[in-house]
């Protein structure tokens, strides 16, 4: 195929020449006078240019009346015409308005100015002063309409990132592009934020560039490249730092505990457990699993260039630890990176981009029961930590181990190594062709290991791997031979390939000055293919890690062991179009087709085309337009169309991947049962998104975006419930997949800057951002009522659903109304609420039926939703004199949160707010009675339901620069030296642990199971530039 | 220029074209629902797949207790596994998740075999006649759970429905549904060997005692005496009680002379809660084994399915069935050496103080993790001295009062009790009375209370005319269209 595209691109070449002329020579400056390197020069109409080297000097060949463009990141760009002379000096002037910033677009680039979509642009420098892990992380609060909501805040947690809401209960993970290489959203713990030169955000239907992987967006982020001409730099970046947790729950102390125990055991007919409630504090559990962590990250680059060969060449190591479980729940990163680009030929430039990453981390179990803080929260306060020379054994409570002993002993690890890279070609064919040719490559080898020993909780406990106390191992029967179950080890390795072949070619040309044409057809080839193979081998000698590898397995005849493998490919083939005219550049159009085809769909789908146009008008160049201080005003529209085809693997073809296993022999015999039901017409889910919006800049240095956005999400996948006849419910079994059910989002977003440049006195520059986000399901299919999401307690109803007209994941149970105070108030209610007792919540009948319905739904109601309605962002700096100090603040408003970190067992530790339950007639309206004996006052109600809103002060820092002429005395061009703070100060009414309560899966947003808490961090750092 | 753009449209389309032939790719290392049954090893493989969806047993195992007077639903707490409770209590609904489970498992069972039926003729091998008698034995399995607890309920055969279909398909009348039991089990009954050399195979011995249940439990008394007692009479299986009953329950003593149709379960295979049809150990002995229990003999589980007073004080003195039936916990444990060290917990969703002595959880019989759900302990479905007391059963409805005494003795005999020398109804009598005392623990006790009219007396809560069938779960009546008749009373 390569072959055909490159004839079919030669096709194009053609010849072009100039006439003789004058060498001009000059210098470029910037306002003060200091020389700048790398500023490109460039003879308009003509595809000759150069560059300034290290003292800002450059030579070129030029004519009279012939026209220079002088061009400088962050400097406006210039044109000149040459007169008699040949001598020139130019100054170039800072660029405040940002308008003519270049944003990275799909395949290709655009200036602010003559944008049609809405996008918007972090800089690399603003995500590094972060010092987040990593970058989702650090863009969280950065972007208008991109809402990052944190998995774990455990080192090597996770992130959700969101573009303009939740479309899908499906994959909601924007295209990620790095460097043009797609980059999936759950790798990015590989990517050092200190690479990161941009990261650019395509909001709107323009993305529709990208087809049918564009329907959450697309993130491009560009890794940092050199300058031509620019003598080496050498910067040097580091920080160290102690994290703490933020929060502690206030739970009951032993003898509160015992009280309140004795009261409930009473109030449920059960004998009492405690004699003597004076048991003062007890354990403090949570003392006991936080500790303090140690974090620190060391980054090298040197960038530099010659006349015709630029790089950036780095190398970084990141470390962080738990705040629960230490290095227990580590996270380990070495990165390193080669970018450089040469011209090969007058018109042939080349591109390189390696990154590679190793990444060794270590993690503890998370989430809900069975983890480590969900054990910490429930353990009881009367049982100390260790008895005599063991962990003690919480033996009341059958599910809830120590987890001081279960941190001890758990042992799993991965390794990760990435190598990420582009090979690029581009050829200048003429003036107004360019080529461009890359292949792109992610390949990530992730190697696990988990070492199981043999354990004892105490009596009972579900996570025993041992047999009794003196830790000897289950006796299995395998075909009449008693075996030992010992300590087993688990490795896997998985291997994922992700590669891209693309080229394109682009047109720009402008005809009679004032009409401009670009144009860029391309082709693409998408595909990945990822293996795994994994083992476990049992009998671990001496139950010990320092033989923990299959090799060393003494498994009896090898009967326990065991091993798996995978394997799947996709790929998805495209053509893609775009073609933009403007006038003026006043008036601008733009229109996107792409085609693609995927290998997810079936033969009847396996075609889509995604179409989008857009438009702007620059209403401050119309002649009428004299409005002072408004310097640029620009209204923009933009109508596309494009597809999410991450719905899983040949989801459209039934499978005979169902179990079917049954015993013979006293043998367990594998046979084949039908597990995906089939459906041919399969198709990706399809986004249909209008956008307004305007942009202006006022008085010189205050930039104001806004965009208005309505995103209809169509044809979601759907797995329904179907009737049992349909035998879809064995072992492996899963009913057909179809496409039904619509979500809407409609927002608003704004975006504030505002910056002084002075170039002495104090600079100050503040950024603004604020998302309106409204979702809410709009069809679901015929028969089908809703999806069900979380579980709320252990086995308890489903709090949270996918449901015809409200959002995605909203919470749904019983609402109370106070408490019943006496037997009187529960004959004489109008309402009757079975098995109710003074003491227990009044439910409010919802359906007015006279009687509180525990068996359906009809009394049951909305309870709110994990979406917040509103976000915002603000970034403050402040310098003065070498003195710098800036601040991020992030806020999620409106959005709720599920307490169900809370073991509903009857000796399961309890919050403090317990004291406050009631007591008798009058004691509290608000808190239901304590019992151990059955009640409705478990069953899911508002009274597990927070407010989430959350004002977090994520980063805080204060530097200090040395004078040049200082810092050039000790041998360094640039030293900055600075003490941050992260996550200072979080605003929340919430009681959990942390209200950042995200989850990659949208039904299960908002369901805090005892969240790891992002830590709190105490920084210092230094930034060297050499 | 012209023809450059005529060309590049050309290639244009030409390499679209070739792009798109790499979208036929197939997933790798993985079978096709379509393309199978081609070997007479896929036949073999699909018919493991029928057998396994026996193994959910654990629901006929707990709701023909917990709906009849031998057992509560206990567990945690009243509201962890509402639906048994509901049953225990007689107040279930159209929701329910338990009796969705059985209407799914039994219907998933149906569909797997009659996917067999429906490619029965691809190929021809030795053998299939078997595996296609094994399929209809199961089948008939399938649908006589499905007429026991739900009355009249849709008949497929022979092939998989679409899903276009399903508001097109009614209930069927129970008769009806009988007569494809009935004829697919004679037909197995032709087919399937009385040995087999795998033990868990389907054989001929299972099928009639199968049929004879069937013919039973329509009260063809006649058809049932005629079935069974061939079955006791030809026995070239060399059936027979096995001498130890307080032996027979543990795992050592599976597979044995009485085990006439077995559901098989292993301990090899890890389990977890999120899948209990998945498993393949005995998902029902870890829940009703004891609460948090540590000491001798037996091992920690849920206390679900716990047995009633009233079963306990319905044995004779000197039964020994009772003790190895019912386990008196308290009393278990003031006979240990060591009573003072061993503890267990009683459960929130009620506690009798006894135990399932049957099905339970001893130290020596674990499977792997979580060895809750991983029994590796068979559940006998049909046992010989069941096959004895049907046939008494049968007999004596038919008429044959002394052959029905012969049949009745055999099974107290082994337990050394006193022959029954009643006749007419008093022997009736004694012979339910029997079951329940012979086979308590073991499922059957509310199915024979509602198919021989005691259950009103017996289960309080039960309202005749209603409670006789379960409630066909509602949103199961919603998948379907809407179309079917909800069943009487609920």
């Amino acid at each position: 195929m390569k072959n055909v595209l490159l004839l079919y691109f030669t096709l194009f070449l053609s010849a072009s020449g100039w006439a003789q002329s004058n060498e001009i020579i000059g210098t470029v400056t910037d306002e003060t006078g200091f020389p700048l390197p790398g500023v490109s020069i460039l003879k308009l109409g003509t595809s000759t240019g150069t560059v300034t080297d290290i003292d800002g000097s450059f030579s070129i060949e030029a004519s009279t009346g012939e026209r220079l463009q002088f061009s400088y990141l962050g400097f406006q760009s210039q044109t000149l015409t040459i007169d008699n002379s040949t001598e020139l000096t130019v100054v170039m002037q800072e660029d405040v308005s940002n308008l003519d910033e270049v944003v990275v677009i799909g395949y290709g680039s655009a200036s602010k100015r003559e944008l049609t979509g809405a996008t918007s642009q972090v800089k690399g420098e603003a995500i590094e002063k972060m010092n987040m892990p990593r970058v989702d992380q650090a863009l969280q609060g950065k972007l208008a309409g991109v809402n990052i909501s944190t998995n774990s805040g455990a080192p090597g947690g996770t992130s959700n990132i969101r573009i303009r809401g939740i479309g899908t209960f499906g994959d909601n993970d924007p295209l990620i592009l790095v460097d043009g290489v797609i980059y999936d959203a759950a790798g990015l713990n590989a990517l050092n934020p200190g690479d990161i030169e941009s990261v650019n955000v395509l909001k709107d239907g323009t993305a529709g560039i990208y087809g049918v992987r564009a329907a959450n967006g697309v993130i491009l982020i560009e890794t940092k490249k050199g300058n031509l001409g620019s003598k080496p730099q050498l910067d040097l970046n580091g920080y160290y730092g102690v994290q703490e947790t933020a929060r502690q729950l206030d739970l009951l102390n032993a003898r509160e505990y015992a009280i309140l125990k004795n009261e409930a055991f009473a109030a449920g007919g059960q004998p009492l457990p405690f004699a003597n409630v004076e048991l003062g504090e007890g354990t403090n559990w949570q003392r006991a699993a936080f500790q303090q962590a140690p974090i620190q990250e060391y980054n090298l680059t040197v960038t530099g260039g010659s006349e015709k060969t630029s790089y950036s060449i780095g190398g970084g190591y990141f470390a962080q630890d738990g705040i629960v479980g230490g290095s227990k729940a580590n996270f380990e990163r070495y990165n390193a990176r080669i970018n450089f680009t040469t011209q090969l030929a007058p018109k042939l430039k080349f591109t390189n981009v390696l990154l590679f990453t190793r990444e060794e981390s270590s993690g503890l179990p998370q989430g809900g029961i069975g983890s480590v803080l969900y054990n910490t929260i429930n353990a009881y306060p009367t049982e100390p930590i260790r008895v005599g020379d063991r962990y003690s054994y919480l033996e009341n409570v059958n599910d809830i181990i120590n987890p001081m002993a279960q941190m001890e002993n758990t042992y799993n690890n991965s390794y990760v190594n990435k190598l990420v890279g582009k090979e690029e070609l581009e050829y200048t064919i003429n003036d107004h062709f360019t080529w461009t040719g890359r292949a792109g490559y992610n390949f990530a080898m992730v190697d696990a290991k988990t070492f199981n020993p043999l354990v004892w909780y105490g009596p009972g406990k579900f996570a025993n791997s041992a047999r009794n106390a003196n830790l000897d191992p289950v006796l299995v029967d395998v075909g009449g031979l008693e075996i030992e179950r010992g300590a087993n080890v688990f490795e896997s390795r998985n291997t994922f390939l992700d590669y891209n072949l693309e080229t394109y070619l682009n047109y720009n040309r402008t005809f009679a000055d004032v009409h401009r044409v670009k144009g860029m057809f391309g082709l693409s080839l998408v595909g990945n293919r990822s293996e795994g193979l994994n083992g476990t081998g049992f009998n671990i000698p001496n139950n010990d890690l320092d033989f923990a590898d299959i090799s060393a397995n003494q498994a009896s005849g090898g009967f326990l062991n065991n091993v798996g493998s995978f394997q799947s490919r996709q790929r998805l083939t495209s053509a893609f179009f775009r073609g933009e005219y403007d006038y003026k550049q006043r008036y601008l159009f733009s229109a996107i087709i792409r085609r693609d085809g995927s290998t997810n769909f079936g033969p009847n789908n396996r075609i889509g085309y995604f179409p989008a146009i857009s438009g702007a008008w620059v209403v401050s160049d119309e002649p009428f337009f004299n409005v002072s201080g408004i310097d640029f005003m620009k209204l923009r529209a933009s109508f596309g169309v494009s597809g999410n085809d991450q719905i899983g693997l040949f989801r459209y073809r039934g499978l005979l991947n169902g179990s079917a296993t049954y015993v013979f022999n006293d043998l367990i015999v594998n046979g084949a049962a039908i597990g995906n039901t089939s459906n041919p017409d399969l198709k990706w889910e399809t986004t249909y998104q209008t956008n307004i919006g305007l942009d202006f800049s006022l008085l010189g240095n205050l930039d104001f975006t806004a965009n208005y956005f309505v995103k209809n999400t169509k044809d979601l996948l759907f797995q329904p419930d179907v009737s049992a006849l349909l035998g879809a419910y064995g072992p492996g079994g899963a009913p057909p997949v179809i496409n039904a059910g619509d979500v809407l989002n409609r927002g608003i977003e704004l975006e504030l800057g505002y910056a002084t440049n002075r170039s002495e006195g104090v600079n100050f520059s503040v950024d603004y951002n604020l998302t309106l986000l409204k979702n809410e399901v709009t069809a679901v299919p015929i028969g089908f009522e809703f999806i069900p999401g979380a579980a709320f307690s252990v086995g308890g109803n489903v709090a949270s659903r996918f449901e015809k007209g409200y959002p995605i994941g909203y919470f749904i149970g019983y609402q109370t109304d106070g408490v019943f105070q006496t037997q009187e108030e529960i004959v004489t209610s109008p309402v009757s609420q079975p098995g109710a007792q003074p003491g227990d919540f009044r439910f409010v009948d919802q359906n007015g039926d006279g009687v509180i319905s525990f068996g359906d739904d009809s009394d049951r109601t909305s309870l709110g939703s994990p979406i917040p309605d509103m976000t915002m962002g603000l970034n403050l700096s402040v310098d003065y004199k070498g003195f710098d100090m800036a601040a991020n603040a992030y806020a999620a408003l409106g959005q709720e949160i599920i307490r169900n970190y809370e073991r509903q067992q009857p000796y399961a530790n309890q919050q403090a707010y317990w004291i406050n339950r009631w007591t008798g007639a009058g004691s509290t309206n608000e808190y239901p009675r304590l019992t151990t004996g059955a009640t409705r006052n478990t069953v899911f109600s508002d009274f597990y339901v927070e407010d989430g809103s959350f004002l977090r002060l994520r980063n805080v820092q204060l530097g200090y620069t040395l004078p040049t002429t200082v810092s050039q005395k000790i041998g360094m061009n640039y030293f900055r030296f600075y003490l941050a703070a992260n996550n200072l100060l979080t605003l929340t009414r919430y009681q959990g642990f942390d209200p950042d309560v995200g989850s990659g899966n949208p039904l299960f947003a908002g369901v805090d199971n005892g969240i790891y808490p992002q830590a709190r961090t105490f920084m210092a750092g230094f930034n060297i530039k050499f | 220029m012209k023809y450059i753009y005529q060309w590049s449209l050309v290639l244009l389309f030409g390499t679209m074209t070739a792009c798109d032939s790499l979208l036929d790719i197939d997933p790798e290392f993985t079978q096709d629902a379509e393309n199978f049954f081609n070997t007479e090893e896929d036949f073999d493989r699909a018919i493991i797949g029928v057998y396994d969806m026996m193994q959910p047993a654990y629901l006929n195992m707990w709701i023909g207790e917990i709906a009849s007077d031998n057992a509560i639903a206990g567990g945690e707490s009243v509201n962890d596994s509402r639906g048994l409770h509901e049953i225990e209590n007689m107040t279930h609904g159209g929701v329910n998740e338990e009796l969705r489970a059985v209407m799914r498992v039994n219907y998933t069972g149906i569909a797997r075999a009659n996917y067999i039926f429906e490619n029965q003729e691809k190929v021809d091998f030795e053998g299939k006649d078997l595996i296609l008698a094994e399929a209809k034995f199961l089948r008939a399995y399938f649908y006589f759970n499905l007429v026991n607890y739900f009355g009249d309920m849709p008949l497929i055969v022979d092939r998989r429905i679409s899903i276009n279909e399903i508001s097109a398909a009614p209930r069927t009348p129970k008769a009806e549904v009988y007569q494809q039991i009935e004829s697919d089990l004679r037909d197995a009954v032709a087919v399937l060997p009385w040995n087999v050399d795998q033990t868990g195979r389907l054989t001929k011995g299972a099928a009639m005692a199968l049929l004879g249940k069937a013919l039973l439990y329509q009260q063809k008394y006649e058809d049932a005496a005629t079935v069974l007692g061939e079955l006791i009479d030809t026995n070239q299986a060399g059936y027979a009680l096995f001498e130890n009953f307080e032996t027979l329950f543990l795992a050592q003593n599976q597979n044995v002379a009485e085990d006439v149709f077995t559901i098989q379960f292993s301990g090899l295979q890890g389990g977890d809660y999120g899948c209990l049809v998945c498993l393949n150990g005995n998902a029902a002995v870890g829940f009703q084994s004891i609460r948090q229990y540590t000491g001798p003999v037996y091992a920690d589980g849920n206390s679900y399915n716990l047995p009633t007073e009233d079963l306990y004080q319905a044995f004779e003195d000197g039964d020994i069935r009772r003790d190895a039936s019912v386990l008196d916990l308290e009393a278990f444990i003031a006979a240990q050496p060591n009573p003072d060290e061993i503890t267990y917990a009683i459960g929130g969703g009620g506690h009798t103080g006894y135990f399932n002595n049957k099905y339970i959880k001893r130290l020596d019989e674990l499977g792997l993790p979580d060895n809750d759900l991983t029994s590796p302990l068979n559940y006998r479905a049909i046992r010989w001295a069941d096959v004895l007391l049907m046939a008494a059963e049968a007999f004596q409805r038919s008429g044959n009062d002394e052959r029905a005494r012969t049949e009745l003795n055999k099974v107290r005999s082994r337990v050394d009790m006193p022959a029954i020398t009643s006749s007419d109804d008093a022997l009736y009598q004694d012979i339910l009375q029997e079951r329940r005392l012979e086979l308590s623990g073991e499922g059957l006790r509310f199915f024979d209370l509602v198919r021989t009219g005691q259950a009103a007396e017996r289960i309080s809560g039960f309202i005749a005319g209603q409670h006789e069938l379960f409630p066909i779960p509602q949103v199961e009546i919603d998948l379907a269209g809407g179309n079917w008749e909800q069943n009487p009373g609920y």
